[in-house]
């Protein structure tokens, strides 16, 4: 006799959000389920039915366009790293995806789900911060786009709404000349371990290479979402790319950024004392890579 | 209904689609080789299978997911006739210890070189890393899959050229190894290993049971089922100290599926855990104080792990909340909370030898230190599993992982109020204990739910559980003073040890003894004031742990001496090598050792390695690449007494049936070091016959001798040295026995697997049957005991049994400091360690570099905080890419009374790790780090004070001024 819940592979987007409408709030999107699982098991939430998004045709890709790149919720982080323009041009994001648990999980853990989960130290949604990402939310009623930062709520909770809502996409824009990206991460030990702190950035310089024009910086667990730290990326804006600019937008970082104790990992102050050490290297490296694509071209 | 195809075959499951495809492999496919070490949270890495060829965590696979794919689970890999190249590479390459991580491993190594055959050493770590192993320091595991990508290639290339050619070569027997050079191993073909003597011990490396873990074949506790089996659950206190007011089981009773409710009043003995910790209960009974968070209440049987569960769960205590304390830092002060009615004190011990005062007035120099350390868990990737069940012979009958199996029944007969025959203890195939599973309680709430229910039951901690109720290492907090003289010859040690022996004895008793024994080490003092106490807290009960007692101490007398060293200006292998004791020489302890010491040999061996460091560091810090690293390089030595607190005299048997096999019988429990495969390797050898033509039955007490306890390292010294007398017993009974028969003299006979022959005359043959059947006729036993005897070598005066005998070792690390973040990568461990003799070379390397990378976690990364560590996800071990490189040196200095002139070697290779490496952090850093772990946030904070920027300069060399 089967007992227990429901397990429906949707052939569509419409058909997924279809389905999590029709049970009313008792379903539930699984993508690769590395945290579902666990959370399920520890009775944290116990749904009727889990609709597998993996299945629907297409969301398995990474697709390079004019404008944006755009990522299906079923492209793993394995995908991620192996993708040839990414490893090329979006460097942050693979490393990034490369620092999720180990490789038995990112073979089936997504990016989308790992956004979802709303924790504010998720390497996907640290880099997807930093990347200025945007989901595309669906429901029944419809699809939007949001950014990114704007999908949390609250400590560890998503504005999304699991069993009416999924991320069916993730856009970025398309990395122009004279841009790069970093990623930076520190643990206890250098796998299968959430961060003590992680951190990414791009820099984009100007044509002749000689200014910054844009930055952007996040880091996690500092705040309760990955936090994007706006004040340094606008001190940022003009500087030469330079120590004393990587330097300056380090002291302010560390300012900004409120880090918390964890008897595990590490201690605020020494999170603190890790900010502008990180964010110093993650700035140097994003802009080394935007030279050496300015001097690519 | 689920389909998919199952290692090739097509299958369909009725079932919930959300369970874990783990659940549906383990319990009903009884697929039992893909295991399950963390609480399914995706930790470890045990239960890796294979989706579509890619390697996954079935923990967190619901079995929905699976539905019309493709699964590889290692059932599914090869046959015992047709290994896939991947396991046979593991057991060629001795990559297989306990063997629990090990299908995971294999399957991700498949993947692997599914996707890309020829894998660079970096690819291999990264698609390994999330495969915990804590046996094998992962070496010989990236080395199995190098062995096999390089087979691959091989194979390809004899494909090339001779197409068709069948590529099955001499590989299966490719067990040549280098003793002496270092982990960089050259595997040569030897051919096929021809029989004879010196060939076997030293050669036949091939591991006892090795294919069964490989295979997924060996059945561990937890995959044994029988018929009637029900399963076990624990009631346990989540306070730290508590007094038991009520305990209401009605609720619990009256769940579906809950059989029994067992509580204090249930115990028919004692209600303790007898002689293994004198102070314990089995289940607190009402009006009893609880100690400890994990402390036991009762035992819950049910018909499915979920129901017992269910059941622990419904189970209602009601406490008086206590005051409590984990930490020992005012536990003596008179006021201070009482623990135990007798007092915090459990143990104290002193050795006091020469004036320490006058010593010390000698020196020229003088140094003192405050060193610590914290709780560490063994994180064995078994969780503690235990079946139970009543015998044919109405044997309570206990199969669970041990230490001592002979002890245990005795233990259990005292809790069960029975005669010691109506008791058995076996011990399965064991995943992995480094001392966490010497813990009898598992034993003893099994054999107690056996003599209940009278029917077969089952206990599985969970992985909570493995960290909340199963013994830890003692923190201890010791603070020493050493002299020298300008000239660098020691003069006295003060050394006081305080311990956290945690809430409960748990052979903590003995520890300060241990303590004070090895914080003489193996060097000359004119003065020795040493004492170590055991003082109890509400922190988890702290037992024994590879090295029991001394690890803590070296650390702290390794570090101090590097200190001392750095002080005189001395290099800190010639201090070392100044007072090394000689063989001979009155120890630090008041009396001789009665076997070799090896120290002075282990130092020489480890020097060039040394030499080597300190080059290539000091090179680094004068570069222009240093910008905020900093090299150091570190040596620590130690002594460590091996064959403690056992009889000196052991015993094994060896007998020739009636149809003419040869079984040996031993006892000393194989969790993954591989003392079977010794045993195995020393009858072959005395016998004068290959290992195929003998059976070896260990470890349970229904069948085998009395072998003592399993721990400090005494196994191939004392059970072995029996096992070898036995063996040579066995083969003169045999060879005179057939020299009768025949009428020639035994020395003109030749012993074959099955038969005796002539050695001028192969045609007169005898089979064993024969001379077994002459033996049985003739009233004579075809059982042979045989005895590692060392009563008249050792007369009695040394104390309470704790045998004079030491194994010495060396070990030197090189590491990187990020100044910046305090963070530590280390480069390279290089060891040098006396074994006496390496019956198996390739073992012996493999427990130095498991033990190796045990200690490293101990110096990173590993703490265990009571009341809040909760599994893998937050006590973190090494993982493939924590391995540095690393070079083993196995130094031989024959025993005089060991087999073959062997020694002990497990647990003193994890001793100098956490002293060698923190010597080197701390000689980068410019600043003396004195407690463990040393993580980056407590090396950035000691060097907060000092002027970062001007930290280690010079660091690597040994001479530069504090």
């Amino acid at each position: 006799v089967t007992t227990g819940i429901g397990y429906l592979y949707p052939a569509s987007i419409a058909e997924a959000v279809a389905l999590l409408a029709a049970w009313d709030g008792r379903a539930r999107i699984i993508a690769g389920g590395t945290d579902l699982m666990p959370a399920m098991q520890l009775g944290r939430c116990a749904p009727e039915c889990l609709v597998d998004v993996t299945r629907i045709p297409g969301l398995d890709l990474v697709e390079v366009g004019d404008r944006f790149v755009l990522v299906g919720a079923a492209v793993t982080f394995a995908r991620l790293r192996s993708d040839p323009f990414l490893r090329a041009r979006v460097p942050a994001l693979v490393e990034a995806a490369a620092s999720v648990g180990a490789a038995p999980l990112q073979s089936v853990a997504t990016w989308a789900g790992n956004i979802a989960q709303a924790m504010p130290a998720a390497d996907g949604a640290v880099v997807a911060v930093a990347l200025g990402a945007e989901a595309c939310v669906a429901s029944a009623a419809g699809a939007r786009w949001a950014a990114v930062e704007s999908l949390y709520c609250g400590p560890k909770t998503s504005a999304l709404d699991p069993t009416r809502q999924m991320i069916s996409h993730l856009r970025f824009p398309l990395p122009g000349p004279e841009w790069g990206c970093a990623w930076q991460r520190a643990g206890r030990r250098r796998a299968l371990i959430l961060p003590t702190l992680n951190c990414a950035s791009t820099v984009q310089l100007s044509a002749d290479g000689s200014r910054i024009l844009s930055a952007t910086l996040a880091l996690g667990p500092v705040a309760q979402l990955p936090f994007r730290v706006r004040a340094a990326e606008a001190a940022l804006l003009g500087q030469e790319p330079a120590e004393v600019s990587f330097d300056r937008a380090a002291l302010i970082a560390q300012t900004e950024c409120r880090p918390r104790s964890s008897p595990f990992r590490a201690s605020r102050e020494y999170r603190q004392a890790l900010i502008p050490v990180m964010v110093h290297d993650c700035l140097a490296q994003a802009t080394r890579r935007a030279q050496e694509e300015f001097s690519a071209q | 209904v689920i389909e998919f195809i199952l290692n090739g075959q097509p299958v369909s499951i009725e079932t919930d689609p959300a369970r874990p495809l783990l659940r549906v492999l383990r319990d009903d496919l009884d697929l039992t080789g893909t295991k399950q070490g963390c609480d399914m949270e995706g930790e470890c890495g045990a239960c890796t299978i294979l989706l579509d060829g890619q390697a996954v965590r079935s923990c967190l696979l619901p079995i929905g997911k699976v539905a019309g794919r493709s699964v590889i689970t290692i059932e599914g890999l090869g046959k015992r006739e047709h290994p896939h190249p991947v396991q046979r590479a593991f057991l060629t390459a001795g990559a297989v210890q306990c063997g629990y991580c090990t299908p995971g491993m294999l399957l991700a190594a498949k993947a692997l070189l599914d996707q890309d055959p020829h894998p660079t050493r970096a690819g291999i770590i990264t698609a390994l890393d999330g495969n915990l192993c804590r046996c094998t320091g992962y070496v010989k595991i990236i080395e199995a899959v190098e062995l096999a990508a390089s087979w691959a290639q091989k194979q390809g290339r004899a494909e090339a050229t001779a197409p068709g050619a069948e590529a099955r070569t001499a590989e299966a027997r490719e067990v040549g190894i280098s003793v002496s050079s270092s982990s960089a191993l050259s595997y040569s073909a030897l051919g096929p290993a021809t029989v004879g003597r010196a060939n076997i011990v030293g050669g036949d490396l091939d591991r006892q049971g090795g294919w069964e873990r490989v295979s997924g074949e060996a059945r561990y506790a937890e995959d044994i089922k029988l018929p009637g089996l029900h399963y076990a659950a624990v009631v346990r206190s989540p306070h730290f100290h508590a007094r038991l007011l009520a305990l209401d089981t009605r609720r619990a009773l009256s769940l579906p599926g809950v059989v029994m409710v067992l509580t204090a009043e249930h115990v028919p003995g004692e209600n303790s855990l007898a002689g293994y910790s004198r102070d314990e209960h089995l289940l607190a009974a009402i009006g009893e104080t609880v100690r400890m968070i994990g402390d036991p209440l009762a035992l819950v049987i049910g018909l499915s792990t979920e129901a017992a569960a269910a059941g622990a769960r419904a189970v209602e205590p009601t406490f008086e909340l206590l005051p409590h304390d984990t930490d020992i830092g005012r536990a003596l002060e008179p006021e201070a909370l009482q623990i135990h009615a007798g007092g915090n004190l459990l143990a104290a011990d002193a050795v006091c030898s020469g004036d320490v005062e006058a010593a010390l007035g000698q020196s020229d120099v003088m140094v003192e230190g405050h060193y610590r350390t914290s709780f560490q868990a063994h994180m064995a990737l078994e969780r503690e599993a235990a079946l139970g069940y009543t015998d044919e012979a109405g044997r309570i009958t206990v199969v669970c992982g041990n230490h001592e199996p002979h002890w245990d029944r005795a233990h259990l007969a005292v809790i069960l109020g029975l005669p010691e025959e109506r008791v058995r203890v076996i011990t399965p195939p064991t995943g992995g204990s480094f001392g966490g599973k010497q813990d009898l309680w598992p034993l003893a709430a099994t054999a107690l739910a056996t003599y209940h229910l009278g029917r077969p039951v089952r206990l599985a901690y969970t992985r909570r559980e493995v960290m909340e109720a199963t013994p830890k290492r003692h923190p201890y907090d010791c603070r020493v003073t050493i002299g020298a003289t300008a000239g660098g010859h020691l003069t006295g040690l003060r050394f006081e040890a305080r311990i956290n022996t945690g809430a409960y004895d748990s052979a903590g008793r003995y520890i300060p003894n241990y303590a004070v024994t090895a914080s003489v080490g193996p060097y000359r003092w004119l003065g020795v004031d040493a004492k170590a106490s055991a003082i109890y807290s509400n922190g988890p009960k702290a037992g024994q742990f590879r090295g029991f007692g001394a690890p803590q101490p070296v650390f702290a007398m390794e570090c101090l001496l590097d200190e001392l060293a750095q002080r005189l200006n001395l290099d800190p292998l010639e201090l070392r090598l100044r007072n090394a004791l000689a063989e001979g020489e009155v120890t630090g302890l008041g009396y001789r050792a009665v076997e070799t010491l090896g120290y002075r040999e282990v130092l020489e061996a480890i020097r060039p390695d040394y030499r080597a460091m300190l080059a290539r560091a000091a090179e680094f810090n004068a570069s222009e690449q240093v910008g905020r690293i900093r090299r150091g390089v570190g040596l620590a030595g130690m002594w460590y007494r091996f064959g403690k607190y056992g009889r000196p005299l052991s015993q094994a048997m060896a007998e020739l049936g009636l149809d003419g096999t040869i079984t040996i019988y031993s006892s000393s429990a194989d969790y993954g070091q591989g003392i079977e495969t010794v045993f195995s390797q020393l009858a072959a050898e005395n016998l004068g016959l290959p290992r195929s033509a003998l059976r070896l039955v260990n470890a349970d007490t229904a069948r085998t001798l009395d072998g003592d306890v399993t721990g400090a390292s005494r196994s191939t010294y004392w059970v072995g040295g029996a096992v070898a007398d036995a063996s040579r017993r066995l083969r003169a009974t045999i060879l005179a026995t057939t020299a009768e028969m025949l009428d020639r003299p035994p020395e003109q006979l030749v012993l074959l697997p099955e038969a005796v022959t002539l050695v001028d005359d192969p045609r007169a043959c005898v089979s064993l049957a024969a001379v077994a059947a002459e033996l049985e006729r003739a009233g004579q036993s075809r059982c042979l005991t045989g005895e590692q005897d060392l009563r008249a070598q050792l007369p009695g005066r040394y104390p309470a049994s704790y045998l004079p005998m030491f194994v010495t070792g060396v070990q030197v690390a090189e590491v990187e400091l990020d100044l910046a973040t305090g963070e530590v990568q280390v480069l390279e461990i290089a060891a040098a360690h006396d074994v006496g003799r390496a019956i198996n070379p390739r073992d012996a390397e493999g427990q130095l570099e498991g033990g190796i990378l045990m200690g490293l976690g101990a110096v990173l990364m590993e703490e265990f905080l009571p009341g809040l560590t909760t599994g893998f996800g937050n006590y973190y071990i090494p993982t493939a890419r924590s391995m540095p490189r690393m070079r083993i040196h196995l130094v031989e200095v024959p025993s005089h009374f060991g087999p073959l002139g062997a020694k002990g070697l497990g647990e003193a290779v994890t001793v100098p790790t956490a002293p060698a490496l923190v010597n080197a952090i701390s000689r980068a850093a410019g600043v003396r780090i004195r407690s463990l772990p040393a993580t980056a946030e407590r090396i950035l904070a000691a060097l907060a004070p000092a002027a970062r920027g001007a930290a280690g300069a010079n660091a690597a060399g040994p001479r530069e001024d504090e």
